[in-house]
């Protein structure tokens, strides 16, 4: 059975990515199509006072605008999601800025053209009034009193704030031996996918059905949101190869699909947008940048005993996602550690800035970053070893599975192995003695040994957690389908219900489909795009990179097998054998051992589409299966009671990582010497695609340490909107990643698979910081904020203390 | 990121650019390689009615040795300077220098003349053809003239240029044994320059430094010439403690920049410990 799963196969998209034969939304072209420029704030927070497209529509070439006033008049709010259920005034966020707009870049109207250049004259034609308004930037200046307010209906700018706790916090930090302390800041960056946002809308006002073509990673909130905001029925949703998701392209990007279909209506004329780099460096949506006040209390030993910690959220000009980062705190709250009393308290702040998104680990790479910089500091304070502190208090292999004080199930994970196999693999106490000799030397070579959990496949009850007054909950657990159809020629198709962006869906599915069915992944192919018409809904999955495995694999497994038994029932009918006593190979179903008794899927499909009397009384014509997959083990703590323990996420993977870095002094420039990861992603299917979000995410972890990010001028104005400014490491600066797997497959999962997605992301911050902190040793610093760019870094070096040469 | 509409005309002698120049002199720009100014079309920070392309002038893509110097065109993309023997055997501070420009892509399409005449304050050939002492030649409807390095950038993305005036070539002189070295602080491999530093040095037999010349962009809104630190290495044998010196006087006068990517002061380190890192270079060149 295992012919295909764990091994690599040749891939099925890449060959065409890499020819540039994909067909990404960008390249369809439908007759009488128009081009559409989203009208967009320069000013940070400002009162629209008047739009006038007035000059615009001279030019007969422009053939719709969409105003402020259109979207009031022509659309409805969207409906509040489950990360703003926690205000206590419901505000109303439509496609577009109605009467204020709250960063630079936000949207509030959009133009149609005959063409491309056209629709830019005519953005600029087009008279818009504002009135400046004070610009809210600092989140500490945001919280207080006198700062100029973002939602005049809420009356303050801390939007959100609550408070979490499990076990006994207070008594763990009466009877600690010691309290450590420190504040951490990690800062606002994204994955900026190549491929920015791109839409293409269709209105047929005959049949009032609506086709969108869109570049998205969850169907579902896009269907959702043109069905809320424009009030249609008839929706399609089709989604392209998508040139690289990470969270970019699951929320903000509903705005600009219904500000475009409005194009559309308005003009009876397919409409395309494609979004301009700096447009989505500026609007696009951002990690959010978060301000930790932590607390640890310890024993003497290096037993940690409780942790406790306050959060302050950056969250930026929008509502929507005002709670996000703070409630995926708990996917990790305990990352890898047997510390049973945990406390913490979210702020959310909203400010002049560019919203807030789901981004590769959303909010667990903080949450890491608070664990992993705690545990150095513990050990510095108890002049104990930060390898001898983490090992003190993993949790142990036999104790899983594991219940977290706050309501996970840890399935399965040998911590003390990896990190065991991750310091061998470093040879660690030969690399401290090196270490030591080249210090002698004048050389600051900096190693960092971080370890973390990758929580993996989402629970939709989750955020109830903090928001106890809801009486239902938003969603819970996750559903996800798959169909698979045997051909009459003997191949098989699969429709998944989430879209391909990179991951290799397409390569992974097939492999798990040949070996359940007896077949081989060449004779499989899955159909991209999705097409909401067609495909079964993946409303779990929905191309998040740690839900694939558990609700897309889990779905295809379903399916697969569904269908198995309805070719073997089909076979054996044939065959007039009983159905136990056939086999599959390579599309044959046979008794084993006899030359005659056997059949192909050619064959069977023939029969299943064609041939009634060949088909036995009690079995549906066809050879189709359709499973929708939910966790089986979802329970207890699916959705939060009043203890509000909650299972926030269903499987986890694990990693422990190594960074060796060498610090310059003279320029604070920080070079990766070795980067290392001894990961547990449980059962790997494909070992090629697993170790690509290895790297993919080790590699944006470490650009994000080092200095990637998106800066603010204190007016409120972004300062990054290239490449050129954001600072992204290119292929020059990135390490090579060495990466070995210990798995420990899940007991709870069909082929024992857990996620890999967010992956390296989630730790790899904190690991650099580790380093950098460690090569500084001789200077007696601490490693506090991330980024460490070149500057920040020689300014700790030099013990200069103005390390905050910005306000902003 | 469609240009606004600009008439665009693309002259094939030297005579009629300028002339059509001339005529449009109040809302024309050069297209040369393109890397600078197709960037700022595309945004819409520049738009200028008329565009004269100057890639089908003939002539202008040549290197020539003459009377002790080496006439550069002023089409000479980057990629044709690095790869150019000649260079590397007369003047290899160019090709040290262009190495260092961008990446690829852009070394190929991105040309010297182009590169001067935006006099981008971060460029990399600016502090380059400064530490070189060399001329440029400009031609416009008043005919040529040679304009000297030091007295041709003013200010940023401003030089004696007028608009009507393309710049058709750069005389540098053959460096014989001198000394060269360039190098560069970027926050990636391609990035602009935080701090770039082109030395050249000429020592006698007995490692006596009889000149010393140190460009440096990036850093204030033009490339310069480090006099204080050229005046302090000069006559002297160069030791690890003089350059050090040197460099601390490279930045003295110079009002420094700051920026997302770096502050005045983290700047003004850094090109001290270029300048000295630089002259380390060149001395093992």
């Amino acid at each position: 059975m295992d012919n295909f799963i764990g091994k690599r196969t040749r891939s099925k998209e890449g060959p065409r990515h890499v020819t540039g034969r994909g067909l990404y939304t960008d390249d369809f072209r439908l007759p009488g199509m128009l081009h559409a420029m989203i009208l967009r704030s320069p000013h940070a927070h400002a009162r629209i006072v008047s739009v006038d497209p007035g000059e615009a529509l001279k030019n007969p070439n422009v053939v719709a605008v969409v105003t402020p006033q259109d979207i009031k008049q022509t659309t409805k709010p969207f409906k509040p999601g489950r990360y703003a259920a926690g205000l206590k005034r419901s505000i109303d966020e439509y496609a577009g800025a109605t009467e204020k707009v709250r960063y630079v870049g936000e949207p509030f109207g959009a133009v149609a053209a005959r063409d491309r250049g056209t629709a830019e004259d005519a953005l600029e034609q087009i008279q818009v009034e504002y009135e400046p308004l004070r610009p809210v930037v600092d989140v500490r200046e945001a919280m207080k009193p006198s700062s100029a307010v973002l939602f005049d209906e809420l009356g303050t700018n801390l939007a959100w704030n609550g408070s979490l706790s499990y076990g006994d916090v207070e008594g763990a930090f009466k009877s600690a031996d010691r309290v450590v302390k420190e504040n951490l800041k990690i800062h606002r960056y994204s994955s900026t996918p190549l491929e920015p946002f791109i839409v293409i809308a269709s209105y047929d006002a005959a049949s009032k059905r609506l086709t969108v073509w869109v570049t998205a990673q969850v169907p579902e909130v896009i269907y959702d949101g043109l069905r809320e905001a424009l009030g249609l029925q008839d929706i399609r949703v089709i989604i392209p190869d998508v040139g690289g998701g990470f969270g970019q392209k699951i929320h903000l990007i509903r705005k600009y699909v219904v500000l475009v279909s409005l194009l559309s209506m308005k003009s009876g004329r397919p409409v395309k947008w494609v979004e301009d780099r700096s447009e989505h460096m500026m609007a696009g949506g951002h990690a959010c940048a978060q301000e930790f006040e932590a607390e640890m209390a310890v024993k003497n030993d290096g037993t940690v005993i409780g942790l406790r910690f306050k959060e302050y959220d950056d969250v930026g000009g929008s509502i929507s996602t005002l709670t996000i980062h703070f409630t995926n705190k708990l996917n990790n709250l305990s990352n890898t550690y047997r510390v049973r009393n945990i406390a913490l308290e979210g702020f959310a702040v909203v400010t002049n800035k560019c919203p807030v998104i789901p981004n590769r680990g959303i909010g667990k790479p903080g949450m890491c970053y608070v664990w992993e910089r705690m545990m150095d500091r513990v050990a510095q304070e108890l002049n104990l070893t930060p390898i001898e502190v983490r090992r003190k208090n993993l949790i142990q292999p036999d104790e899983m599975p594991y219940a977290t004080p706050s309501g996970n199930v840890y399935d399965s994970g040998d911590y003390p192995g990896l990190l065991q196999g991750l310091l061998e693999k470093i040879e660690y106490d030969k690399l401290r003695e090196e270490q030591r000799r080249e210090r002698e030397k004048g050389r600051l070579i900096g190693i960092g040994v971080v370890i973390a959990v990758e929580p993996g496949g989402r629970n939709a009850a989750r955020d109830m957690a903090i928001f106890p007054e809801m009486k239902e909950p938003p969603g819970s657990g996750g559903v996800n389908g798959a169909k698979i159809k045997l051909e009459k020629n003997g191949t098989l198709s699969l429709h998944l219900g989430s879209p391909n962006c990179g991951q290799a869906h397409e390569t992974t599915t097939a492999q798990v489909a040949a070996d359940l069915l007896g077949t081989t992944p060449d004779k499989i192919s899955t159909s991209i795009p999705f097409d909401s018409d067609l495909s079964p809904w993946g409303v779990a999955a929905a191309n998040s990179g740690n839900n694939f495995h558990l609700y897309d694999i889990g779905a295809i497994h379903g399916a697969a097998t569904r269908l198995r038994e309805k070719v073997l029932k089909l076979a054996a009918h044939n065959l007039q054998v009983d159905p136990s006593e056939l086999t599959i190979e390579d599309g044959v179903v046979k008794v084993p051992g006899s030359a005659t008794k056997q059949i192909t899927f050619a064959e069977l499909g023939r029969i299943a589409y064609n041939n009634q009397h060949l088909i036995p009384d009690d079995l549906e014509a066809g050879l189709e299966a359709t499973y929708y997959y939910t966790f089986p083990h979802a329970k207890p703590n699916l959705v939060p009671g009043a203890e509000r323990l909650v299972r926030a996420q269903f499987t986890f993977s694990a990693g422990a990582h190594a960074a060796i870095v060498e610090v310059d002094k003279n320029t604070g420039a920080v070079h990766v010497l070795r980067y290392l990861i001894v990961g547990d992603n449980g059962t790997v299917i494909n070992p090629d695609v697993v170790n690509g979000q290895v790297f993919g995410s080790a590699a944006h972890g470490i650009a994000v340490a080092l200095g990637e990010g998106f800066i603010y001028s204190p007016e409120g104005q972004p300062l990054t909107v290239t490449y050129l400014d954001y600072g992204k490491c290119s292929a020059a600066e990135t390490p090579r990643v060495e990466v070995m797997h210990r798995p420990s497959p899940s007991p709870w999962t069909a082929l024992g698979q857990k996620a890999a997605g967010e992956g390296a992301a989630i730790p790899s911050p904190a690991a650099l910081a580790s380093a950098v902190e460690d090569a500084l040793t001789p200077f007696g610093v601490k490693v506090c904020d991330l980024p460490l760019t070149p500057e920040a870094v020689w300014r700790l070096a030099n013990h200069n203390p103005e390390s905050e040469r910005r306000s902003y | 990121m469609i240009p606004a509409a600009f008439e665009y005309y693309a002259p094939r002698s030297l005579d009629e650019a300028v002339t059509f120049l001339a005529a449009h002199r109040d809302d024309v720009k050069i297209l040369s390689g393109g890397q600078s100014l197709m960037p700022l079309l595309k945004m819409r920070l520049s738009k200028p009615a008329h565009i004269v392309d100057i890639g089908r002038i003939p002539d202008l893509d040549t290197i020539t040795e003459e009377d002790g110097h080496l006439i550069l065109g002023g089409l000479i993309t980057y990629a044709q300077i690095e790869n150019s023997d000649l260079l590397q055997k007369y003047c290899p501070l160019l090709p040290q220098t262009a190495t260092n420009v961008a990446d690829v892509q852009v070394r190929n399409r991105g040309t010297i003349g182009g590169s001067i005449a935006h006099a981008d304050p971060a460029g990399d050939m600016p502090a380059t053809i400064m530490a070189l002492d060399a001329e440029i030649k400009a031609v416009g409807p008043n005919g040529e003239r040679w304009v000297k390095a030091e007295d041709f950038f003013l200010g940023l993305l401003m030089s004696v240029l007028e608009p009507d005036e393309i710049v058709t070539a750069v005389k540098v002189p053959i460096t014989g044994n001198d000394k060269t070295g360039y190098l560069k602080a970027a926050p990636r491999s391609s990035g602009f320059a935080v701090v770039g530093v082109a030395v050249r040095l000429a020592l006698d037999p007995s490692n006596t430094c009889q000149r010393a010349a140190i460009g440096i962009t990036g850093i204030t809104d033009k490339a310069f010439r480090a006099q204080h630190a050229e005046r302090l290495l000069t006559g002297k044998k160069l030791d690890a403690k003089l350059i050090d010196q040197a460099a601390a006087e490279s930045t003295r006068n110079i009002d420094v920049i700051e920026d997302i990517n770096g502050s005045t002061e983290y700047r003004t380190h850094l090109t001290h410990v270029y300048v000295a890192r630089a002259i380390q270079a060149a001395l093992q060149s």
